[in-house]
């Protein structure tokens, strides 16, 4: 639980700014620029917050169904490569060199710029041991950074949040989706989830005139204001008993907490949304539109250090050539606008991009012209920071070295993980994922 | 011992206390009507439940399907295209039978006649939390389901068997594959780790030499059943807490319950499901000896706790956060409405981040705090509209798998399964929908049994002052707002 001292700033800091927040409802424009500038101010005096206009930003980016990394990140002339996929292996035309070995499929053009221009880096390889190929476990072991024998109930984005960020603001890790990923799961439940601002909000199911608030939206915010006398230690009713795991604060007294964090980060969220305006052109797709939204907030100076999207459809079993390149294609242009927003923002180097899928695919098409779930696969980086260019070794496809017919890793992917946390949002590692993992040289 | 209640302190709090924690919370005449009964009767109503039929039926496809294998069979002599599209439709079925089972779960907790049998069998699921998600079959997802209920408040070595025995556990956590030559680990790790023992309280060598004994307990797949199967059972000795012997798995489960840990281990997590935290040191120690005296049965420790002046201590009442499950079926007793149709009772639980038969993962659901994020208390104050005014807009749909197709098909549904909304004239009397300091105290006792903060009080008032009349309407509207506190998320 947060600590006293945090808890009580941040209540001093709520009193004396965000009160005003209902007044100002009429002026979004002018409330979300106070907002931020009153929030850093309060951040660098009141608390430790890992959040603030200049920290560094991580994206996550799952791809989500597990991506085929073999088509994805390609070998070129690999006799073992064309005679395992008959039907469905890349000819050299359709494949953008990086290298005499590998090339990238031709639907991610958006990534080729981007690698030219040395802001992608490549990581070839990426797995775990005892690899398990059910979507759901495997998934699960990514996003808790667990080994594959043992169950971790948080995520390691949530012990990152748990161990680095009390008394953050509920913003420092935002989902664009409407479920939680597992990966934010924390023992202080912390981060905001929408996909789209105009879900993140109480809905007052009323009509209002224009310019005025409707009365159920007025009455939602009277009942969810502090009580003046919001003291320390108001409603502290658990201190006549001891024990372990009882909560520090009533549980009214968290709920109202919550519930202004709610209302604050709901009118900044919308109106950064109204207010920020995207700087290159994304396409249509669910990604691009996340990644959209992530750019709006990321200009609106939401203090935000993690931020999660994800796409799907990577679960090829049947006829996968065509749709596997529509949604390449769509990675590659999404993430290449994201890109060129940040950097017409100018916020680039402060942004960086990950990658990941729950495992890659088999080595050998299956007879629907698809693949079934197999284990290593690359992992993608992105931004202007990045050690550019291509990782690790490109895992061999000779049977012999094969297990169960997949490829095998020669990357663990908590070893990204490690490189993430440690070099670019600069907390210890160990405590997160739980062991010491050296940190792969990416930024 | 745990000190009874005094008599004089049973009234409409305690009473209500009582039905929201033993069950799913009810109206002001059901409260009133408990308060009436006196302590013991009370609580004897909810805990002696077998007195009570239920004669809720099973789902209808709720029985085995002794050609499901046989059809697997067929389709794997036929073409990949034939095997991919059964697997389709399989996968189809599966989906739809698991939105009925949580309807009709749900249901037997808002309507039936037995709620703290309900409440009970939540418990065990979120105790011995296992995931359709993995199981993948509606039909051992319902069995174990029954068993919760037929074990309910029975004896605890009989649970652990009958679990480690089910269908749907077996597949959960490994055990349907563990066999002599490769025992695995994973049912006997997690029965010491988080079912029976907690953690610190055996060792590494008790788990593989636990996982050993379970050796031969089996899953019989095209009966969709539990064998033995004495070829796979590993007849070698074992030393399982410091004993020698030639174990099975009941040998094992027997040597669990007979630790006095087990014993603390369980009843404090029952406390604190029911109290909403954790026992003190001396507390546990009164409910495990209770718990023990009473042949570790589990019926007369919870009626000792339901009679006990600690479950009623100020600090408890009122002091727990709603799960999910306790907000909708909740609201749907209180608000004496129909549970919503089946795909949105799915959506509406979901969204809060509660989705029965799929929790987390095998330690379950974290619960109190942590079912709060500003994310799901916003989703819960717009939910309330849904409820409160049959608004599937408020609900904001729902993201179910990555799968598009997946998620228009519910969207659709959604949109097409009108949720209707509450009907007020059965709520209030005349007077207290025409008198608004009479509607605004019916709104406390019915929905808090309780009093809201004085600056909230005056909030709602003035809200219906603006109002030039006190319609259907707008009385809907008081009751959602009353939802949408932080009040009304805590029991």
């Amino acid at each position: 639980m947060k600590d006293d001292i945090t808890l009580k700033t941040r209540r001093e800091f709520l009193r004396s700014t965000v009160l005003g927040g209902a007044i100002s409802w009429t002026v979004p424009a002018f409330l979300a620029n106070t907002f931020s500038a009153l929030q850093a101010e309060a951040a660098d005096k009141a608390t430790q917050v890992a959040t603030g206009r200049d920290s560094n930003i991580l994206v996550i980016l799952q791809m989500a169904g597990g991506n085929d990394g073999l088509n994805t990140v390609v070998p070129r002339d690999n006799d073992y490569y064309h005679r395992a996929r008959p039907r469905i292996s890349l000819a050299e035309k359709q494949i953008l060199t990086l290298n005499g070995q590998v090339g990238l499929h031709a639907g991610l053009v958006g990534f080729k710029e981007l690698y030219d221009t040395g802001h992608l880096s490549v990581i070839q390889g990426v797995g775990y041991p005892n690899p398990n190929r059910s979507h759901f476990r495997s998934t699960e072991i990514w996003q808790t950074a667990s080994d594959s024998e043992k169950i971790e109930a948080y995520g390691w984005l949530g012990r990152y949040f748990d161990n680095a960020c009390s008394g953050c603001d509920p913003t420092v890790g935002v989902n664009i989706g409407r479920q939680m990923p597992q990966a934010f799961a924390s023992k202080h439940p912390i981060g905001v989830s929408l996909d789209s601002p105009g879900n993140y909000r109480f809905i007052s199911g009323e009509k209002a005139k224009s310019g005025q608030m409707s009365s159920t939206e007025e009455l939602y915010r009277k009942l969810n204001e502090p009580e003046n006398e919001m003291a320390e230690n108001a409603g502290g009713t658990v201190s006549a008993i001891s024990g372990s795991s009882r909560a520090p604060v009533s549980a009214l007294d968290f709920l109202e907490r919550t519930a202004l964090d709610a209302q604050i980060s709901s009118d900044k969220i919308r109106g950064i949304a109204s207010r920020v305006e995207n700087k290159a052109p994304y396409p249509g797709s669910q990604l691009g539109n996340s990644l959209k939204l992530v750019a709006k907030l990321i200009g609106g100076g939401l203090p935000t250090r993690v931020f999660y999207v994800s796409q799907g459809g990577y679960d090829t079993h049947t006829n996968q050539t065509g749709a596997h390149e529509r949604l390449l294609k769509d990675l590659g242009d999404s993430v290449k606008a994201f890109v060129d927003d940040m950097k017409a923002q100018d916020n680039l180097s402060r942004v960086l991009v990950m990658t990941f899928s729950e495992f890659g695919r088999r080595v050998a098409e299956n007879a629907s012209g698809g693949t079934d779930h197999g284990a290593a696969a690359p992992m993608f980086v992105i931004g202007n920071k990045v050690k550019a260019g291509l990782l690790g070794t490109y895992p061999s496809l000779a049977p012999s070295d094969l297990s169960l017919g997949d490829l095998k890793y020669s990357v663990d992917f908590r070893s990204v993980y490690a490189a993430v946390l440690e070099e670019w949002l600069h907390t210890r590692s160990a405590p997160i994922l739980g062991k010491q993992f050296a940190p792969l040289q990416i930024v | 011992m745990l000190k009874p209640l005094a008599r004089g302190k049973w009234d409409f709090t305690t009473a209500a206390h009582l039905l929201n924690r033993a069950g799913f919370g009810g109206t002001t005449l059901e409260i009133d009507k408990l308060a009436d009964l006196g302590h013991e009767q009370a609580v004897a109503y909810l805990v002696d439940y077998e007195k009570i039929a239920d004669d809720t039926p099973d789902p209808p496809w709720a029985k085995p399907d002794p050609e499901r294998a046989q059809r697997f069979l067929e389709a794997r002599r036929g073409s990949e295209e034939e095997r991919r599209k059964l697997q389709r439709e399989m996968q189809q079925t599966e989906r739809q039978h698991m939105i009925e089972l949580r309807a009709w779960w749900l249901h037997r907790m808002a309507k039936g006649p037995r709620p703290f049998q309900e409440k009970m069998v939540l418990f065990w699921h979120g105790h011995f939390a296992t995931s359709v998600e993995k199981v993948r079959e509606s039909y051992l997802m319902w069995r174990q389901n029954e068993l919760f209920r037929r074990e309910a408040t029975g004896n605890w070595l009989e649970l652990l068997i009958e679990v480690a025995r089910d269908p749907a556990m077996l597949v959960w956590l490994d055990q349907a594959q563990s066999r002599k030559e490769h025992p695995n680990e994973n049912f006997a790790r997690e029965v010491m780790e988080l079912f029976a023992l907690g953690e610190g309280h055996y060792s590494e060598k008790d788990i593989t030499e636990a996982a050993r004994a379970l050796t031969g307990w089996a899953y019989d797949r095209p009966a969709q059943k539990f064998i033995e199967r004495p070829f796979w059972h590993d007849r070698g000795e074992k030393t399982i807490f410091g004993k020698t012997g030639n174990f099975d798995g009941e040998d094992f489960l027997q040597m669990v319950v007979e630790q006095l840990q087990s014993a603390r281990f369980i009843t404090a997590k029952l406390w604190n499901f029911f109290a909403g935290e954790m026992p003190s040191d001396d507390l546990d120690t009164a409910l495990a000896a209770s718990f023990r005296r009473a042949g570790n049965n589990f019926k007369p420790v919870l009626r000792e706790m339901f009679l006990s002046e600690e479950f009623y201590s100020p600090t408890i009442i009122r002091n727990q956060v709603k799960s999910p499950v306790q907000w909708l079926v909740g609201s749907v007793r209180v608000l004496e409405r129909e549970l919503p149709p089946p795909m949105a009772c799915f959506a509406l639980t979901r969204n809060l981040g509660q989705d029965l038969f799929a929790p987390p993962n095998v330690k379950g659901w974290d619960g109190g705090l942590s079912w709060i994020t500003t994310n799901n208390l916003l989703a819960r104050y717009n939910e309330a509209a849904t409820l409160v005014n049959g608004d599937a807009t408020a609900m904001g749909g729902m993201n179910l798998a990555n799968n598009p197709n997946v998620n228009m098909m519910v969207e659709r549904r959604l949109r097409n399964s009108p949720i209707g909304r509450v009907d007020v004239d059965k709520l209030f009397s005349a007077n207290e929908r025409s008198n608004k300091e009479a509607l605004v105290s019916a709104l406390e006792r019915r929905l808090l049994q309780d009093k809201l903060k004085p600056k909230q009080e005056t909030a709602l008032r003035d809200f219906l002052d603006s109002k030039s009349e006190l319609d259907n309407e707008t009385v809907r509207n008081a009751i959602r707002m009353v939802m949408s506190t932080p009040e009304y998320q805590v029991t």
